[in-house]
């Protein structure tokens, strides 16, 4: 493989490389205009395609085949860019953002013009104020420059791009919960069909694309589809910003060809296990995608190569290292608190659901588990996201996937910490479990009648504090 | 000839309509359980409840495909093709989670929730859920709060469908109602300070599938098992909506919508929904009155109408006139035997239509679909809803009757100009409105200019106090009939109640006065008769109306548009018959 020469942070360590100056000295908006100029919009999207480009977000779709989803009758087309990221240990849009705006405007104004969308919503984390800023500043130089607005490059092709800021919410990430927020209402995602694509946001025609995906869009216009594949593993092309974080020495964002190891990623790039520790187990890319363990490091982190193991797909590439010392239940309890704050609540099985491994994880780090919670748990994640459609977005696969993976492949380990965990303030009472039943034994609740001073105490869990 | 494959059997589906695959299932017999959707809203599929497995068939090879993953129902359109598993133990699986799911938070205060017995996780538990489950989790309990004077929510029973959400964006687009917060602590909640309280705002408690929402005027009043279900029409406006009068031992305790897609759809104002409370009157009239030597006294009902008729009968035979006011709130029945009564009694005898109430202006809510969620609204049918600023349910049917009869309508303007000119010998004035009349100086001229003064009510009234003989008639609810609404809709109904002690229904009255019969006497014969007669009703041959009434002057068939079928939530289906009738 030739010495692989990282585009989309080739900004990053460049003084000043978020001002407009700077971008454009170091070969700045040739793409957008040689694409606005030179090729017409079809032969942008077929390029796209032809680079096998997969979206960066987190589902790996192909973004050359969702541009060409847009009706072909349609008269007005939106784009969305969803810069909410919001996966933890995700943050190489930030970067991105923070560091080198303009190319990712000038990945919109490729991208907007493929699709033939004149205004596009840069949908921004909350939390990314400073992000928030940059781009507002590029923006204005971008347009006082001309290449936004009207006519841009003498092509006639107009557009601007509106900075929205989110409310703090992980759904508003997910692409309609992102488009209904947009329209100034609360971030339940919808249901598809109809797709974005279709009827998006203000019921027209939309198009939404990670940060990444569309700052990768002008280095394919200005190298070509071939350079593009020259990177990377079949059906997983291009460069990729891999995230490493937690146990590691360096915790750092680094582009490299998709489809490099885990195993390389944490050696290499984060400079090996803290502590001189070895790792337990891995977050492939966020913790929606579920658990690499230990044996699973040589793992090659593209879209395809990760579901061998059982995870749910590359995600954000967001790796995340869990050193020997942490326990699997802290982790678990940590994920199940977040997709339990996040889920919107709309769909039954996600909202109770997530909701209910929370309070699960929580007794049995607490103290008071039981081995058939394991079982329960696994039946919980199954009934979430595991089988198939059973709700309206994503999120409850991503709630489901940690600890489908944890219990494949570290039941012992859970199996010992609830062995060797028991706190009786927090164990269930026997009441509890014959209720639970349907069918309350004389020996469920004789001892309870005996021992506790009123049934109505045993109903409640003792750890409400 | 479109058809559809519903587990494992074929079906032609109907033409003109679009249906999901809930409705498809529903008009071929096959229950799928939802919470969320409903016919008039918006689809959102968040319940996760309707989900079945779905495919198509392939109109060359004839080749199921299906689609891997399980498919709402309420999302799914059927179509020519169409594959549907409803029965399977995928399905079946998929349901019991959901309601062990659902259950996780709701507490089990059936005993003391107003929905038992109508309420839609009851239903579906015994006949989709679980006897068990696997949660020891504490419970989430969320708040109790008012979201207006009439209605309380118990957050903690909300299971999250958002249909009242959805009413309040769609249907009334007043938008008081939202979901904040997230997650299970997700709840519904008004805006500080800004209440529920829209002219349909009690509509959200019909919709709410379970206990979450309550009228707080019924609360803790009845067991709903208890509750008779009477097919009533609410008599407060021209609308006509069609109702289901709930009562026990001899009282109404509420009024729900019926569903109507030519009337109502499936709503009822507030104003309609909480006027039965005037049948529960203790203070209605109770007993005929008989003036003798100045003074009103009590006086057995055969003997006052024995009375009546004498003396009508003396009055036109010494030649003077007699004039009958026709109250609008009358049946079309009652209308009827009234006016040929009284154009026996002589061919110049003057009929005259009854005060008609107007209050304020006509309200439209125009519904609008597109307001909603995103998808296919094909199958998302609300119709406008309109309450009529006429405040009584008859109008039309009684004006129809007196054309025929006299060729005019005689408005009550006309009539008592004229009667101050004091050319009346009798005037036989029928009321029995939900407001009683109290116009003191139109009372008073009625008294001066005749001799005889007949007044047949139910309220206790200054001109009552003024009369010769007080009749008491029937309220709304004691009556069986039919009326005719604001688009000339002719609709008939059942009485709710046995008339209160000491009153005779209006019909069983003239039915006397005309010598026709002593025994109860049935409203549909005499619409049979009306509809031989009078050739504006003959829609209503044989006694009989289409399911949803039929407009006067057209022929039934062409009358009746949208579903063909009634529609009502499977937990509230009950409601649909009525369980006696005292008509
Ligand atoms: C719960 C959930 C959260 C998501 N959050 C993000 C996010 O923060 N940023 C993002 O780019 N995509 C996120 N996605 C993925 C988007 O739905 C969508 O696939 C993506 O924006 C498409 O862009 P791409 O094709 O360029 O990857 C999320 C998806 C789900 C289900
Ligand atoms: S799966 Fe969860 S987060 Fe996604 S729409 Fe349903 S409830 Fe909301
Ligand atoms: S209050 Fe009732 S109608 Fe409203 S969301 Fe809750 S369950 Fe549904």
């Amino acid at each position: 493989m030739a010495a692989f020469e990282p585009v989309l942070s080739r900004n990053w360590n460049v003084a000043q490389s978020h001002t407009l100056p700077v971008y454009e000295s170091r070969g700045g908006y040739q793409a957008a205009r040689k694409a606005l100029t030179q090729m017409d919009p079809d032969g942008v999207v077929n390029l796209i395609k032809d680079s096998e480009l997969r979206g960066r977000g987190g589902a790996g779709f192909p973004c050359g085949l969702k541009w060409s989803f847009l009706p072909k009758d349609r008269k007005e087309t939106l784009m969305c860019i969803n810069a909410d990221e919001s996966e933890p240990a995700t943050f190489n849009n930030r970067i991105l953002m923070e560091k080198d705006p303009h190319q990712l405007i000038e990945g919109i104004i490729i991208g907007c013009f493929a699709t033939k969308a004149t205004a596009a919503y840069l949908y921004v984390r909350f939390e990314y104020i400073k992000a928030y800023q940059i781009l507002e500043r590029a923006i204005d130089e971008a347009r006082a420059k001309g290449y936004l607005g009207k006519n841009i490059f003498g092509s006639g092709f107009d557009l601007e791009i509106w900075v929205h800021r989110g409310a703090g919410a992980y759904i508003c990430g997910e692409e309609t919960g992102l488009i209904e927020s947009l329209e100034g209402k609360r971030g339940w995602p919808r249901i598809k069909p109809p797709f974005p694509a279709v009827e998006g946001a203000f019921k027209k025609p939309t198009v939404v694309n990670n940060v990444e995906t569309l700052a990768c869009v002008p280095h394919i216009v200005e190298r070509g589809a071939d350079w593009f594949k020259s990177m990377g593993t079949p059906k997983s092309y291009g460069p990729k910003l891999y995230c490493i974080s937690g146990h590691v020495n360096k915790q750092t964002c680094v582009e490299l060809p998709l489809g490099i190891t885990c195993r390389e990623l944490i050696e290499v790039h984060g400079q090996g296990v803290w502590k001189g520790r070895k790792a337990k187990a891995v977050v492939p890319g966020g913790i929606s995608m579920g658990l690499l363990s230990a044996d699973e490091l040589d793992t090659p982190l593209d879209f395809e190569a990760i579901r061998k193991p059982g995870c749910l797909g590359l995600g954000t590439a967001a790796v995340t290292v869990i050193d020997d010392q942490t326990s699997i239940v802290d982790y678990l309890y940590n994920c199940a608190r977040f997709f339990a704050h996040e889920s919107c609540g709309q769909c039954t099985p996600c909202r109770e659901g997530t909701a209910w491994i929370y309070k699960t994880m929580k007794r049995i780090k607490l103290g008071g588990g039981r081995m058939e919670d394991l079982t329960v748990l696994g039946g919980i994640q199954a009934n979430l996201g595991i089988t198939p459609g059973t709700t309206i977005c994503g999120l409850a696969d991503g709630a489901a996937w940690p600890i489908k993976n944890a219990l494949a492949k570290f039941r012992p380990e859970l199996e010992e910490y609830i062995k060797t965990h028991q706190d009786p303030r927090y164990a269930v009472t026997p009441l509890q479990t014959a209720i639970t039943m349907g069918s309350p034994t004389t020996a469920a609740v004789t001892p309870v009648s005996i021992g506790m001073s009123s049934p109505t105490g045993a109903l409640r869990s003792p750890h409400s504090s | 000839m479109a058809t559809m494959i519903l587990n494992g059997q074929e079906y032609t589906l109907p033409d003109n309509e679009k249906l999901n695959a809930i409705q498809a299932a529903q008009r071929f017999g096959v229950e799928i359980p939802y919470y969320c959707w409903h016919p008039a809203l918006s689809v959102v599929a968040n319940c996760r409840m309707c989900e079945i497995e779905v495919g198509s068939k392939d109109p060359k090879t004839g080749e199921i495909k299906m689609i891997p993953k399980m498919v709402p129902g309420c999302q799914t359109p059927a179509r020519d093709g169409t594959v549907l598993v409803t029965n399977s133990t995928k399905v079946k699986d998929h349901q019991k989670m959901i309601m062990e799911f659902l259950l996780l938070n709701h507490p089990l205060d059936c005993p003391v929730c107003d929905q038992a017995g109508e309420c839609g996780l009851q239903d579906y538990s015994y006949e989709y859920g679980q006897a068990n489950h696997r949660f020891v989790e504490e419970r989430n309990v969320n708040p109790r709060k008012d979201v207006s004077d009439l209605i309380q929510l118990n957050q903690d029973r909300c299971i999250m469908c958002t249909r009242c959400v959805r009413f309040t964006r769609e249907i009334t687009q007043t938008s008081e109602l939202q979901v904040t917060r997230r997650g299970s602590h997700a709840e519904i909640d008004i805006f500080p300070g800004i209440e529920l309280d829209n002219p349909l705002a009690g509509n959200v408690v019909d919709l709410c599938p379970v206990g979450a929402l309550l009228d707080k005027d019924f609360l803790h009043k009845q067991r709903v098992w208890f509750l008779a279900k009477h097919d009533s029409i609410c008599a407060g406006c021209s609308t006509g909506c069609n109702i289901s009068a709930e009562e026990n031992r001899g009282q109404l305790w509420r009024f729900k919508p019926r569903y109507n897609p030519n009337v109502n759809d499936y709503w009822i104002c507030d104003a309609g929904r909480y006027s039965y409370k005037v049948a529960n009157d203790v203070n209605l009239l109770n007993s005929a009155y008989l003036r003798e030597h100045g003074v009103l006294g009590t006086i057995s009902i055969d003997k006052a109408l024995t009375s009546v008729d004498q003396s009508l009968k003396a009055t036109s035979k010494d030649g003077g006139k007699i004039g009958a006011v026709l109250s609008p709130f009358l049946t079309v029945e009652e209308a009827f035997l009234l006016s040929t009564y009284i154009k026996q009694l002589s061919a110049n005898s003057v009929l005259a239509l009854g005060p008609v109430p107007i209050e304020g202006e006509d309200k439209t809510y125009h519904p609008d679909k597109t307001t909603g969620r995103t998808g296919d609204v094909s199958f998302v049918v609300p119709r406008p809803f309109t309450i009529h600023a006429e405040k009584c349910p008859n109008r039309h049917g009684v004006e129809a009757v007196l054309k025929h009869f006299q060729g005019e309508v005689i408005e009550f303007k006309t009539f008592t100009n004229e009667v101050a000119r004091a050319d009346y010998a009798a005037i036989y004035l029928t009321a029995g409105g939900l407001e009683p009349f109290l116009d003191q100086g139109v009372a008073d001229l009625l008294r001066a200019s005749t001799k005889m003064l007949i007044v047949q009510d139910v309220h206790v009234t200054p001109l009552a106090q003024l009369a010769d003989i007080v009749l008491p008639g029937a309220t709304f609810a004691e009556k069986s009939g039919s009326f005719a609404n604001a688009d000339r809709r002719l609709q008939s109904f059942d009485a709710a109640l046995a008339p209160r002690d000491g009153s005779l229904a209006d019909l069983d009255i003239f039915a006397i006065l005309l010598g026709k019969s002593v025994a109860p006497i049935l409203s549909n014969e005499i619409l049979a008769e009306l509809a031989e007669i009078i050739p504006d009703f003959a829609v209503a041959k044989g006694g009989k109306l289409p399911e949803f009434g039929a407009v006067l002057g057209t022929t039934p068939a062409s009358t009746t548009s949208g579903s063909a079928e009634r529609f009502a939530d499977s937990w509230t289906k009950h409601r649909i018959s009525s369980v006696g009738s005292y008509a």
